[in-house]
């Protein structure tokens, strides 16, 4: 592993000379958060951790992500939040803002932070582009507020330009997943996606760069494209390629999803299209625009097989399913209901499988 | 024990003739909607194009005992059937190959669905009906706010737009908007704005008599109706709102509930615990609702769906598409997003006198645990049960009924 990447896979985290806004979902224009000179950290689960706390709060029926990032966020696990925003990517994080919102007016002792939703909607119309506009401009007066101080024109194109770049190097990191033998593993693009969402942008470009300047390795094994549910740790992608299969990309936006669409200009318009038509995410797209892109992503990668992996209470990616196996016409696997950061010994085998000759698995 | 309430078998028997029709006229080539129960159906009931509810013909499947043939149908085809059943049964009976064995002649296939982009899953399983030849899946935003407005149950009549928020209200507008164009093209079918006018005009009269229907019930003592009886009386004109049937048998609705409480008819004569249960009807188990009336004196005295007739519909203002969007745009908060939902069954069941609540919790996104703690906190003994409420298979008839007794027993009756 290159230096830069062991730095990106155990980032700093805040320093304390700035506020620091702890988000929840792609969907939260992390752009406007790095305008109002806050350090935004994207907030991750733990599925090793017990989410006691969570599951009381929001029930056994959601996905365990949420229920563990409440449980972290009532725990203090993320050091001092200045402020949550959280985004409506799928009915998890809906139900969690709906859950923080009520805790505070229930018990206004309760230790959590001021929390803004920020209703990002995705349907490919002007309607949905002028709701959007409106959201992410009541979100620029919340954090306006926070920051105590506004967000300039110039603060906003800034910060549209430094995440441009993030996400063009980024775009840079998953094109080199495509070469065969693959230069990285998928544990280690998920987890330097993973660490530029919790440093300050300029840093996570910088350690990016170094990645990309540096000497990387040569990975063997079966090239997976992986579907389903999005990972915010990397266990199940290590237990994959502990396996013998190295995956080349996914469609979730922990990962290839996350820079695939920049900002067109530096404009609140722009950046609200931006989010609008950013995706396509298994909890907001239809299953045609699912199944079209990772039919397409899955050949760019040279991709030999194809794995849908749905956590447990993630109700979308199930749907998702035969039409991506039809137009990718790979070899395929679907592991269901699996839990939260692993996979069942039943889906390991299904996995193992995929190993054998080509056709063997559905 | 009272006889069954004139106004439920009469919806019941329209309804059973407006379904005949419906399918003739499906059979003869005409456009039929499918919509979900959350949708804006107004815009339908105007332009003339017959739609059935989504959730209603699950209903029907489950109460037929055929929920889980549907399901077969879903996972033949790799979908899942542990998803949104109550929204995805009616997607297994179009893959019915047998329909002359389906309830009530089988579901005619519809042109167009309507249905908000709600959850995760319930895009989805809309997205696979409109894969289907000659099927449109029309979507809908579904749009949240960050604000939260008090009793808003006072405010909806009139002061909807301070309610819900202007940009939700601004989108749905539009977006309606766009479905009436849709419609247009697609049908010939011409949009009238006087004859809205009038739909919504009727919508409103007819939740006015929900309203007082509701009024009454929560005032009578004994319990003059069974909540199995309300539900038909109440949902099936609700399903019809818009036209004069509809209103007139709510109508009806109200007049035999005052009639049985000026008489003072009883549901259950020795009534000595008033229950509420919250959630969507058990509609595997519908004698569930009356098995502890012998047992414990117990009886079920509301549910959500005469109570959110009285409270969720009601929209007056001079612009009546934007009031249409105003009845839709939040009604899943009404219901489901707390403190909206939880506070709204507080009002509820204190306005009811109840001495207990049922509380439905399937293993879903929604959870339970604030509107639980929220009447908890307000001295209202709540037992959750654990069930889907139209897929049988893990739920325990015995079980359940053993659980609700010992409640009954130990937490409400014993309270004297």
């Amino acid at each position: 592993m290159s230096a830069a990447l062991a730095r990106l896979a155990t980032p700093t985290g805040p320093d304390g000379s700035r506020p620091v806004i702890g988000y929840v979902g792609a969907d939260v224009p992390v752009e406007l958060l790095t305008a109002a000179g806050a350090h935004p950290v994207r907030l991750t689960g733990s599925p090793g951790e017990p989410s006691t706390v969570g599951d009381r709060y929001l029930g056994t029926g959601l996905d365990p992500v949420a229920r563990s990032v409440l449980t972290r966020l009532l725990d203090g696990a993320y050091g001092c939040l200045d402020g949550l925003v959280v985004g409506r990517d799928c009915e998890a994080s809906s139900r969690l803002f709906y859950a923080v919102r009520e805790l505070q007016r229930i018990d206004p002792a309760a230790p959590l932070p001021p929390v803004q939703l920020v209703d990002v909607l995705h349907l490919p119309h002007r309607t949905t582009t002028r709701y959007v506009h409106a959201k992410l401009t009541e979100l620029r007066a919340t954090l306006e507020t926070w920051a105590g101080r506004p967000i300039t024109g110039d603060d906003l194109a800034e910060a549209i330009e430094e995440h441009n770049r993030l996400r063009g190097l980024l775009r840079r990191i998953g094109a080199l997943r495509g070469r065969r033998p693959a230069p990285l593993t998928g544990t280690d693009a998920l987890s330097v996606v993973a660490a530029t969402t919790r440093l300050l942008v300029r840093d996570a470009c910088a350690l990016v760069e170094q990645l990309l300047a540096g000497k990387l390795s040569e990975v063997d094994g079966l090239r997976v494209f992986l579907t389903g549910s999005g990972h915010d740790e990397p266990g199940v992608y290590a237990a994959l390629e502990e396996a013998g299969l190295v995956i080349v990309g996914e469609d979730h936006d922990w990962g290839d999803l996350l820079s695939r669409r920049d900002v067109e200009a530096p404009t609140m318009l722009a950046l609200a299209e931006r989010y609008q038509h950013n995706g396509p995410s298994a909890p907001r797209a239809s299953i045609r625009q699912r199944a079209e892109h990772t039919a397409e992503a899955a050949r760019t990668r040279g991709a030999e097989a194809l794995i849908s992996y749905a956590r447990v209470h993630d109700d979308a990616p199930p749907w998702d399913f035969p039409a991506q196996r039809a137009l990718c016409g790979l070899p395929s696997v679907q592991l269901v209901r699996q839990p939260y950061g692993g996979l069942t010994e039943e889906a390991l085998a299904a996995v193992a499988g995929l190993r054998g000759p080509v056709g063997a698995v559905r | 024990m009272s006889a069954r309430l004139a106004s439920a078998t009469a919806a019941t028997a329209y309804q059973r003739g407006w379904f005949a029709d419906l399918r003739a006229s499906a059979a003869e080539g005409a456009p039929l909607a499918l919509v979900n129960a959350d949708a804006p159906q107004e815009i339908f009931r105007a332009m003339g194009i017959p739609y059935v509810v989504n959730q209603w013909w699950a209903s029907i499947v489950t109460a037929k005992r055929r929920t889980q043939d549907y399901l077969e149908h879903l996972r033949e085809r790799g979908y899942p059937d542990y998803v949104e059943q109550y929204s995805s049964v009616s997607l297994g009976s179009l893959f019915d190959q047998d329909p002359a064995s389906a309830p009530w002649g089988g579901l005619p296939r519809p042109s167009i669905v309507l249905a908000e982009t709600t959850g995760d899953a319930s895009r989805k399983i809309f997205d696979v009906w409109g894969e289907q030849p000659g099927i449109t899946f029309y979507p809908l935003e579904s749009a949240a706010e960050n604000d939260v407005p008090v009793r808003w149950w006072e405010l909806m009549p009139r002061r909807w737009e301070e309610a819900v928020g202007g940009d939700r209200l601004d989108l749905l507008t539009g977006e309606l908007e766009g479905l009436i164009r849709f419609l247009e093209q697609t049908t010939g079918l011409v949009f009238s704005e006087t004859r809205f006018r009038e739909v919504m005009a009727l919508v409103n009269e007819q939740q006015e008599w929900n309203r007082r229907t509701r009024d009454l019930i929560a005032r009578a003592r004994p319990c003059p109706l069974a909540v199995t009886d309300s539900i038909p009386s109440v949902m099936i004109p609700q399903w019809h709102r818009g036209t004069t049937w509809a209103r007139d048998a709510a109508k009806a609705f109200h007049d035999e509930v005052a009639e049985r409480v000026r008489t003072g008819a009883a549901v259950c004569p020795e009534e000595r615990a008033r229950l509420m249960w919250i959630g969507r009807g058990l509609w595997f188990d519908l004698d569930f609702y009356r098995r502890f009336q012998e047992s414990h004196g117990a009886v079920f005295v509301w549910s959500m769906y005469l109570a959110i007739a009285a409270d969720g519909y009601l929209r007056y203002g001079d612009d009546p598409l934007r009031a249409l969007a105003a009845r839709f745009a939040a009604f899943s908060d009404q219901l489901y997003t707390p403190p909206w939902s939880a506070e709204w069954y507080v009002k509820e069941a204190r306005h009811h006198g109840v001495d207990g609540v049922v509380h439905l919790v399937s293993e879903d996104a929604r959870g339970g645990y604030f509107t639980t703690r929220a009447l908890e906190a307000a001295g209202i003994p709540v037992l959750e049960l654990r069930a889907d409420n139209v897929d049988a298979r893990g739920a325990d008839a015995a079980s359940i009924t053993h659980t609700v007794g010992e409640w009954l027993d130990h937490r409400v009756l014993a309270r004297g």
